[in-house]
């Protein structure tokens, strides 16, 4: 198989097609990613039906409309 | 250091206390294993109630279990064929169970998408564990794929914790079937060229 040639889609290939070892620097980017989609992305774009709200991002969208 | 790294540094100091503890008392690890399995249904019910702080805070005891087992039988010189295949047994109910409890809150609350989300993300994950042993009965290591259970476990502690399991079910979803594709694709790979695998 051959890895993309541009920079972007060979991030995203190695990210998806994960090879790298646990406490790596590519692994604390994959976990800073991860997290950030976790706290960061709205429960109502979710449709999440324990949470509601727009959480940070909507917070941020507030203080700066 | 990378800050996972730190963090489990961190997080192995009460640990080797509490491993200690259990190689003094001699608890052989094949009951610490069975132990971290009803923790974990009883965490499962609560996630199925909805109480999902109470269903976290009772996850990480019931991991505490989980992970100091194999250190346990180690140090007790208990390891044995029989040991890792119980192991790896009891793993698949815990995760089946938490999935579980969320299906069960999911349909309670008559949210099919999410009763959807959650069946499939259970699919993936135990064809994550799945897919791994069996090439491994083939080729020499699997070991790929980012999804596996300790990252799992976390995840669900944190959706847990922080009431963000929408978030937390979807990246299980989206990376178990990446990760699933990788373990293919990877042992297709090794099997379709034996000798890169031999140098590999």
């Amino acid at each position: 198989m051959k890895h993309p040639a541009t920079l972007p889609a060979r991030i995203l290939w190695n990210a998806f097609f994960w090879t790298y070892e646990r406490a790596s620097w590519q692994y604390d980017v994959m976990v800073i990613a991860i997290l950030a989609f976790v706290w960061l992305v709205p429960p109502d774009w979710l449709k999440d039906p324990t949470a509601h709200g727009m959480g940070p991002i909507g917070w941020i969208f507030e203080r700066f409309r | 250091m990378t800050f996972t790294g730190l963090i489990g540094r961190i997080c192995m100091f009460p640990l080797r206390a509490i491993i200690g503890a259990c190689v003094a008392l001699r608890i052989h690890p094949n009951i610490l294993t069975f132990v971290g399995v009803l923790i974990n249904i009883a965490a499962a019910w609560e996630l199925g109630i909805g109480h999902f702080v109470a269903a976290g805070v009772i996850m990480v005891v019931a991991n505490i279990f989980d992970f100091i087992d194999g250190k346990v039988a180690v140090d007790l010189g208990a390891v044995s064929k029989f040991g890792g295949f119980w192991d790896s047994v009891i793993d698949r109910f815990s995760d089946i169970a938490l999935f579980i409890g969320l299906i069960y809150l999911y349909s309670h609350m008559g949210r099919t998408d999410y009763v959807m989300i959650a069946s499939l993300a259970m699919m993936f994950a135990i064809m994550t564990s799945y897919t791994r042993a069996r090439a491994e009965s083939l080729i020499a290591k699997c070991k790929v794929g980012f999804m596996e259970r300790p990252e799992r476990i976390v995840l669900f502690m944190i959706g847990a914790f922080t009431n963000r399991m929408a978030g937390v079910l979807w990246v299980i979803l989206v990376l178990s079937v990446f990760t699933v594709a990788d373990r293919v694709i990877h042992t297709y790979r090794a099997l379709r060229e034996p000798r890169r695998e031999v140098l590999a």
